[in-house]
């Protein structure tokens, strides 16, 4: 049985539809990712969970109990955001000691209770401060911690990251799943960052123009985009992405040049397709073999890779991105040799974006 | 065309010596090279660019191109072609004439002109808002004219100021490679200033880490990387950043002993014989070290410092592994997709090429790999 359960649930204000007939449902401890672009709904979404707002329709349940008649502070939901919104006139001790206090604690428990969250969060020795002396990541690290002080059997994040440097960012992201396996809260965590995405999710749901287009793992997320527009959002460099036709031996055509891909993809012969292939799939060798040749436009490092852009004899632009210690990265204007490892290319369906196959490795 | 700029000493004190924003700076970028200012807000890199651009006088020193002093001149005659992040578009234009607006000074025809502006459209994935005006356009688009109007023209110097802080994730690396190939090909010398190491690494040919209005270190990414001159560029460059941990090292001849503090007496041991005697003689006379590894150095396998799995994590094309050791993290990346359980106990292995040795007093660098500095 599902810990959270949202059935149907549309959101409009006004003739504005911001959600529209979408449905999820949460395993207790799960911890599950909104992702999508700004100006998609996820904030609306979380919400509506927390009851700060109503649903136009649909259902929210916790534990099989319905939602809708239960006031906010008694859904035993903890949330944090990523404009922090802490108390400007409380001090971090007391900010993360309000959800306690708001439940009548003792003096003992508060006490016990936010020291607990302050030392798993690493800022038991700031919290006499105001937080207008915390530093950002002191500040993100008090609003966690007053979310996850009542151990909430409901966590909502909105986008905690969002507003802390890099640096932070990263070290946040290898701490937070421990933190949140510690509450043993189940998480709605909302972020547009892809990596935080999938670093964090037990499964990913993927939202767009108010639905959900894919809900799933981060591995099949990455590896079995359900549409087009899934695909371009995970990945960095993106994917790359051409509009060809299918030939009948499963090759396809790149700026007019013919490319054999897989010969599984004869089935879809004729058929108008987005032909997508992952930049770390693109093999680029030295040699002058057999293969579509290209020509080396720019190399940009990234961190631990490179990323090469290349330009067919035809004139089609391709990213490839190799680990930085491969053998041999050609220089700018190299002539190299491409191939394209199989499992990182996919077909989309050129008028609806759905996935229709994914190349056999 | 392409011209050489010299920084000679240059300071830059604002408020009566109250603030030192720039420190004794000097260094040079040649023809046609691709440099990157890179550091953190208040690093002194938009001053120096501002120094440069002829929007701010120097308080010491000289800026020279070709030879020619340039620091006195007003900025329009200094020959150089601007993308500044408040050096805004004229909205009274439309984003076409915005960018050949730039040309009139050079006396084209109307169809050179015309091609130029289309090309350079085309490269900047602007083509479609060429006749809008900027306030129609996205912030993204605006940066993207802004920076067209910059190297559509003939300079001898091009200054890009967070050229490309606003775009698109989806654009990014494809104009990241334009952009860096339009460079090379018309041998623009150029200045980048970001605060976004990805963005210095792939455009730059060489990138001038500055902190505390100081240059920390001038040379090549690769170079950066691989023997950093102190602790803070070590740190500051590298996605995910380096382990560092303070260590105590032993040397009973046969064996060099990184003893790390606070591990609850775990040491990385290595054979005498991979270092060489003048590292291992310098090492004598210091004690406390910091020692650094970048994450793509630290290998799981069955030897090495016994740590515990945090968190594993796999981002599509790298694992990213956070394990401690008594309470301290340590971060492995790899390249493949590698399942760690949290919790369960793992080793990690350090080459003694990869480890980078600071002194713990100044943080400037003693030795990278084996070898002394």
């Amino acid at each position: 049985m599902p810990h959270l359960e949202l059935a149907s649930i549309s959101k409009a204000f006004k003739t504005n539809k911001v959600l529209d007939d979408i449905s999820l449902t949460a395993d207790a401890g799960e911890i599950v990712v909104i992702f999508g672009p700004s100006g998609t709904g996820k904030t609306v979404l979380l919400r509506l969970i927390a009851g700060v707002e109503e649903p136009t329709s649909g259902t929210i349940s916790v534990d099989s109990q319905d939602m809708a008649d239960v006031a906010p502070e008694h859904r035993d939901v903890g949330m944090a955001f990523q404009n922090f919104a802490l108390f400007p006139h409380l001090n971090a001790f007391e900010n993360i000691a309000s959800p306690l206090r708001a439940r009548s604690q003792s003096d003992a428990q508060v006490k016990s209770g936010v020291g607990r969250v302050a030392k798993l969060l690493k800022i038991d020795h700031v919290l006499g401060h105001a937080p207008r002396q915390l530093s950002n990541g002191q500040k993100q690290r008090t609003a966690l911690a007053r979310a996850l002080a009542s151990s909430p059997k409901l966590l909502l994040l909105d986008d905690p990251l969002r507003n802390v440097d890099a640096k932070l960012r990263f070290e946040m992201r290898l701490e937070l799943p421990r933190l949140l396996r510690q509450a043993k809260s189940t998480v709605l965590y909302v972020t547009q960052d892809y990596k935080e995405a999938m670093a964090l999710a037990d499964r990913i749901a993927v939202l767009a123009e108010g639905r959900f287009i894919q809900i799933a793992t981060p591995a099949d997320i990455y590896r079995n985009p359900a549409t087009v527009g899934v695909a371009r959002l995970f990945g960095d460099p993106t994917i790359n992405l051409a509009e060809t036709t299918i030939g009948a031996d499963g090759s396809i055509e790149l700026a007019g040049e013919k490319v054999a891909i897989d010969k599984s993809y004869g089935i879809f012969a004729g058929k108008n397709v987005s032909f997508g292939v992952r930049p770390e799939a693109v093999e680029v060798m030295n040699g002058r073999g057999a293969g579509l040749k290209a020509q080396v436009m720019a190399v940009t490092p990234l961190n631990e890779r490179t990323v090469l852009l290349l330009q067919t004899k035809a004139g089609a632009e391709l990213l490839a991105s190799l680990p930085s210690s491969s053998a041999s990265i050609p220089k700018a204007e190299n002539e190299v040799t491409i191939a394209f490892n199989p499992a990182g290319t996919h077909l989309f369906d050129r008028e609806t974006g759905a996935a229709l196959a994914r190349g056999r490795a | 065309m392409s011209s050489e700029l010299v920084l000679k000493n240059v300071d830059k004190i604002y408020g009566a010596g109250a603030v030192h924003a720039v420190k004794d700076l000097s260094f040079a970028v040649k023809p046609g090279e691709i440099t990157a200012l890179l550091g953190s807000s208040g690093c002194g890199k938009t001053s120096t660019l501002r120094m440069i651009a002829g929007f701010e006088t120097l308080t010491n020193g000289s800026i020279e191109l070709d030879g020619r002093p340039i620091h006195m001149l007003p900025p329009a005659q200094r020959g150089v072609a601007m993308a500044f992040e408040t050096y805004s578009l004229y909205p009274p234009l439309t984003i076409a004439e915005n960018i050949s607006f730039a040309l009139k000074a050079q006396k084209l025809g109307s169809q050179d002109v015309n091609k130029r502006v289309k090309d350079m459209a085309e490269l900047l994935e602007i083509s479609d808002v060429l006749n809008k005006y900027p306030s129609s356009v996205s912030g993204g688009q605006q940066q993207r004219a802004s920076l067209g109007r910059a190297l559509v023209r003939k300079a001898g110097l091009y200054l890009l100021d967070e050229p490309m802080g606003q775009l698109e994730p989806q654009l990014r690396a494809v104009l990241r490679g334009r952009i860096k190939h339009y460079l090379r090909e018309h041998d623009c010398t150029t200045i980048l200033v970001t605060h976004d190491q990805t963005e210095a690494n792939a455009l730059a040919d060489r990138i001038a880490v500055m902190e505390g209005g100081v240059l920390q270190q001038y040379a090549t990414p690769a170079e950066l990387k691989v023997r950093p001159a102190n602790l803070f560029v070590g740190t500051f460059i590298g996605e995910p950043p380096m382990n560092v941990f303070p260590v105590q090292v032993k040397d009973d001849g046969k064996t060099v002993d990184f003893a790390i503090e606070g591990s609850g007496g775990q040491s990385l041991s290595y054979a005498a014989a991979d270092f060489s005697q003048t590292l291992r003689n310098r090492l004598k006379s210091e004690t406390a070290l910091m020692l650094g590894v970048r994450p793509h150095a630290v290998r799981i396998g069955k030897q090495g410092l016994k740590a515990r799995v945090v968190t594993c994590q796999w981002l599509g094309d790298q694992t990213h592994i956070a394990s401690e050791i008594a309470g301290r993290t340590v971060v492995s990346v790899s390249h493949e997709q590698i399942a760690a359980k949290p919790a369960s106990e793992v080793f990690l292995g350090i080459e003694p090429g990869d480890l980078h040795i600071f002194s713990s007093g100044n943080g400037a660098a003693i030795a990278h790999g084996a070898q002394l500095v």
